[in-house]
């Protein structure tokens, strides 16, 4: 009888998620997966953090992990037709945020790094510029979709599209030059997308690296002025490209030892060596100390999902009823699959060090929050097509909407 | 331009496609990683994070012949402090206590060390030093000051060991217990017995052990076991006897001392086996003070002089040239050799005297006329004689840097019709004092020459892992009869010849003095002679039971030159102390002493006692102790009153008496 109850429970639970369940599933196990290689990176933060608890690093990541899943809950609960509205609203507040986090001038020695505000009464710090991303890729949707019967013209475009991603972008950009070329990229992308004219995007391109060497420029002129983490950048790119593995890049040395002694099996559940050397053992590079202790099998596993992660997004926006949909799944979607692959490249050193996480593999908060927001997001929409179909078939029958998975 | 869903869904599939090359592109370089360069890297990740640690083995301990401890490994500690790592409060909590602890250890004032050590905190020195080469008490005894009882990752507390060889006889042999020391090229120096058997004994084989880098600068062990167990070395048990050491060290050194030589050295040998019981090499040092400079006795080969005179007679006489008691002609002191001229010491000369008596006096001109007569036309008969006793090879003794012997012969550059009477009296030729005691301790045991040894065996705690045993150079150097001349000649040289100071009527001693010149070839010599002043012989005359060799060089002339002189007393001294340190032996059967008259009292008493058993004797006046033990051997009950001696018996004197019948005693 008891048995019969949580079975009952549990379908009932089930038939409460809506939208696409194999985005749920992938989801759900990369976050499962997600604690192996966290608990593994703890012994080292524990042992150099001096802390001998590494039981704390788990609950923490447990924590961090219920929440988002809470919140993607949440979203995909929401109706998507009314993100095109909170867009507007949360514009304003994003860009109060990023305000206030730079004035906040936390820095790294002696750079400036305000990523991060704390929240107040939880104690939990928050990374502003991961937040504004999503509300701004939501923002661009919104702009885009509407746009979608006109002609578009670059002039009626600057003002309510460029401007406000420019000023955005040049928010970040001080404290954090890799999420904001991934967002400009990303948003490149999303109007492209949305069908923008080629020829505007390729002069709005000029135009953002031209800013790019201003604002070098300035901050190289002005070394005092302002606080900057210009020479890290420059060194990192520097190193990337002279193309020699010289002893001063030492994390992606130790990033390709790590792969190099994982093999086809690996070490093995918490054998990794290099964790005690590699710096961001549990975000940054995590991908490196996933392969060192699966192995290729583990690290397979992980391109694996996200490409599924890709297809399926692919998926829900070719079913997406409406162009805003479509694009608002794109828009916040593709951004999660193409910061995997910048973190798995860093690793594998087909790309300069950045500080870019894995999503839901990769401990720390923001990063997972908002990565779960983003799937919420797109599990809404995937959500109201399934209410369509329902609406036709008027049936409950769960096998008829997975028959119409492709 | 509008959109429709055509428009966007290709597009998507560009950007969709762009993304998947990405990610094959990422699968493509995590192949090449692992399997291009992967070999690579995975040694690289050895050479990271595995290191090879090598344990070093303890080096194993020399010993004097009685166990005495020459040459040890300990271990030493240098204390520092990281005064970056304790936390402000422990810092200011503990700084004073801990330098009121440093101030009573080492007598500096603690405001010296609050300064010094908050200067480090300031200058953010993670490395400041508190006490080098400290020993092990000291060691844990700093280890429980404030602050630094806290450990390395609170209190800051750095130990570093090192290990120190050290000699316990202080700068005592030194020179022959020696070192194996390594520079920072790699040269290994190594002087005497340490030197010596450094590597195939002393040293042992390092350990090694792999440990891990786990971060933070730290290694941990890899397995719970070493790779390579250390093997300590073996002890090596010399044949040097302190007491003995310590005689000829202080009695040199008193020698130099006086007659403010530049250098000197003694040996002293067992006859019988050649084991080596002292040897003591001392030289001037620019201050004035005298300390193991060089291993001159096993290193310095130089022309001996007249100590070499043993050697020549005991050819002549081999040979039968001469015998004792021919009379030699030595004339007025002076005689010309070839255009060269040899002179007796003694102003105008000995005069006509016979061989035994030149040699007593050390007559030159005798022995070089002996020699010129008898070998003058045919040298290598004389040269022959020297080299059967292998007086031109080395002795090969296990200390290194042993000096050549050298000993020419007719068509060496250096020889000339000169060379044979000089080498009479110990020119022309050159030996180190080791090679020149092996000789006289041939002629001591009876002719049988052994191998000088320093080294008696090498044990593994108990267990002997080689034992040395008496090498014999020669069996019999020469015939009983030569032997038994010579050995009256030495013998009467320190009775009435050159070596009468040192004549002593309660020990004997025999031997031969010598007085060389050196440097002689160098200008000015005559204002500023030089000599080498020996002395070599053994003890007692009769059954000798130590060989020993004195050489002195260069003392002040102004106070002496002498061999008798110089040299001659270190000889006497160490040969009196042997002398009075040997016990003599005198056994005593029993202490127990058998008196006859108290012996036949007794048996009276026994007697008496046994037949009046049941017959009470007067106890009064007894001590009460006695008067117990009587009275219970009658089978009375004794019941006693007070202390001391007894006052009244309660049955009267001479009353029968039965058993288990109470007396009262008062006392």
């Amino acid at each position: 009888m008891k048995e019969n109850t949580s079975n009952i429970n549990l379908k009932r639970f089930f038939s409460n998620l809506k939208g696409d369940r194999l985005i749920w599933a992938i989801a759900a196990l990369l976050a499962i997966f997600s604690f192996l290689p966290v608990y593994s990176a703890a012994s080292n933060l524990a042992y150099v953090g001096g802390n001998t608890n590494t039981f704390s690093f788990l609950v923490k990541h447990f924590m961090h992990l219920f929440l988002g899943f809470s919140l993607m809950y949440l979203m995909h609960k929401v109706p998507y037709r009314y993100f095109r509205g909170l867009s507007m609203v949360m514009m304003p507040l994003a860009f109060v945020l990023l305000v206030v986090t730079i004035m906040q001038g936390t820095t790294i020695e002696g750079a400036n790094a305000s990523r991060w505000i704390r929240i107040p009464f939880v104690g939990m710090s928050f990374q502003t510029s991961t937040f504004a991303s999503v509300v701004l890729m939501v923002y661009v949707a919104r702009y885009m979709s509407k746009m979608k019967d006109k002609v578009i013209s670059f002039k009626e475009s600057i003002l309510p599209l460029w401007l406000p991603v420019f000023l955005l972008l040049a928010l970040i950009l001080p404290s954090n030059f890799s999420t904001t070329a991934i967002l400009f990229v990303m948003v490149a992308m999303l109007v492209f997308l949305g069908g923008y004219p080629i020829r505007y995007l390729i002069a709005m391109l000029g135009l953002g690296v031209v800013g790019l060497v201003m604002f070098v420029l300035v901050a190289k002129a002005f070394p005092d002025a302002m606080p900057n983490r210009v020479d890290t950048w420059m060194s990192r790119v520097e190193n990337f490209s002279n193309g020699e593995d010289t002893e001063a890049d030492y994390q992606i040395e130790k990033a390709k030892i790590a792969i190099a002694s994982g093999g086809i099996k690996g070490l093995g559940p918490g054998k990794s060596m290099q964790k005690n050397f590699l710096p961001q053992s549990s975000s940054d590079f995590i991908f490196a100390i996933i392969v060192e202790e699966y192995g290729l099998i583990g690290g397979f596993f992980l391109i694996i999902m996200y490409m599924w992660l890709l297809f399926r997004i692919v998926i829900v926006a070719q079913k997406a009823d409406t162009i805003f949909g479509k694009l608002l799944v794109l828009g916040v979607g593709l951004p999660i699959v193409f910061q995997a692959m910048i973190n798995m490249a860093v690793a594998v050193e087909l790309f300069p060090v950045t500080g870019q996480t894995l999503p839901l593999i990769s401990s720390g908060g923001t990063s997972i929050w908002m990565t779960c927001l983003a799937i919420g997001i797109i599990l809404s929409v995937s959500a109201k097509r399934e209410e369509i179909k329902e609406q036709e078939v008027r049936e409950d029958n769960p096998l008829e909407i997975l028959s119409e998975a492709i | 331009m509008a959109v429709n869903e055509k428009n966007i869904l290709n597009r998507l599939y560009f950007i969709a496609g762009c993304m998947f090359i990405f990610g094959l592109a990422v699968v493509f370089k995590l192949l090449t990683i692992q399997f291009v360069v992967g070999d690579e890297y995975r040694a690289l990740a050895e050479k990271r994070t595995v290191k090879d640690v090598v344990i070093p083995a303890n080096r194993g301990n020399v010993y004097s012949v009685k166990g005495n401890l020459l040459a040890t490994s300990i271990p030493k500690y240098d204390i520092r402090i990281d005064a970056i790592t304790p936390s402000t409060k422990t810092f200011q909590k503990f700084l004073k206590p801990l330098s009121d602890s440093l101030a009573a250890y080492s007598g500096k004032s603690s405001s010296y060390y609050q300064k010094e050590i908050k200067k480090a905190r300031a200058n953010k020195n993670r490395y400041y030093l508190l006490a080098r080469d400290i020993g092990y008490s000291d060691y844990i005894r700093l280890r429980d000051f404030p602050m630094l009882n806290l450990g390395a990752y609170k209190g800051g507390l750095i130990v570093e060991q090192t290990t120190k060889r050290e000699h316990p006889m202080g700068g005592i042999s030194m020179r022959t217990i020696g070192y194996e020391r390594e520079d920072d090229d790699g040269n290994i120096t190594r002087a005497g017995i340490d030197g010596a058997f450094g590597e195939l004994y002393l040293r042992g084989v390092d350990g090694h052990r792999l440990k891990q880098n786990i971060g933070k600068g730290q290694w941990k062990p890899i397995v719970d076991y070493n790779q390579v167990e250390p093997k300590d070395g073996y002890d090596v048990y010399t044949t040097i006897d302190v007491n003995v050491q310590d005689i000829a060290h202080h009695a040199l050194l008193e020698q130099l001392e006086l007659y403010d030589a530049e250098h000197g050295c003694v040996v002293v040998m067992e006859v019988k086996t050649g084991e080596i019981r002292a040897i003591s090499n001392l030289a001037k040092s620019p201050s004035g003070t005298y300390y193991e400079k060089r291993n001159y006795a096993v290193w310095e080969s130089h022309e001996p002089g007249s100590t070499f005179k043993l050697a020549t007679y005991m050819a002549a006489l081999e040979d039968k040239v001469v015998d004792t008691s021919t009379v030699i002609d030595t004339g007025n002191g002076v005689k010309t050799f070839y255009g060269k001229r040899v002179r007796d010491s003694r102003h105008g000369g000995y005069g006509k005297i016979s061989v035994g008596r030149a040699f007593e006096v050390s007559s030159n001109i005798a022995i070089a006329s002996i020699l010129d007569d008898a070998y003058a036309k045919n040298p290598m008969k004389f040269i022959n004689r020297l080299k059967q006793w292998g007086l031109n090879t080395k002795l090969d003794v296990s200390i290194i840097g042993e000096g050549d012997p050298v000993i020419y012969e007719p068509g060496d550059k250096d020889w000339s019709r000169n060379a044979l009477p000089s080498m009479a009296y110990g020119y022309n030729l050159r030996l180190t004092p080791l090679q020149m005691l092996t000789f006289y301790n041939a002629v001591a045991n009876d002719g049988e020459m052994v191998k000088p040894r320093f080294i008696k065996q090498v044990k593994e705690l108990d267990k002997e892992i080689k034992v040395f045993e008496k090498e014999v150079r020669r069996e019999k150097i020469c015939s009983d009869a030569t032997l038994g001349a010579v050995q009256a000649m030495l013998k009467n040289t320190v009775e009435k010849g050159t070596g009468r100071k040192l004549y002593s009527k309660y020990f004997s001693m025999a031997g031969k003095t010598g007085t060389a010149q050196t440097e002689y070839w160098m200008k000015g010599w005559k204002e500023n002679p030089r000599y080498v002043s020996s002395f070599a012989g053994y003890f007692p005359a009769e059954n000798p039971k130590y060989s020993c060799i004195v050489v002195i060089h260069k003392p002040s002339t102004k106070k002496g030159y002498y061999g008798a002189d110089v040299s001659g007393p270190v000889f006497k001294k160490i040969a009196r102390k042997i002398f009075t340190d040997t016990p003599i032996i005198d056994e005593i059967e029993s202490l127990e002493v058998n008196n006859a008259s108290v012996e036949e009292e007794f048996q009276d008493y026994y007697k008496i006692a046994n037949t009046y058993k049941t017959i009470m004797p007067n106890v009064v006046g007894l001590p009460a102790m006695d008067a117990i033990a009587l009275c219970e051997n009658l089978g009375l009950k004794v019941k006693i009153e007070g202390v001391g001696v007894v006052t009244s018996q309660s049955i009267p004197k001479g009353q029968k008496v039965k058993k288990n019948q109470t007396i009262v005693l008062a006392v």
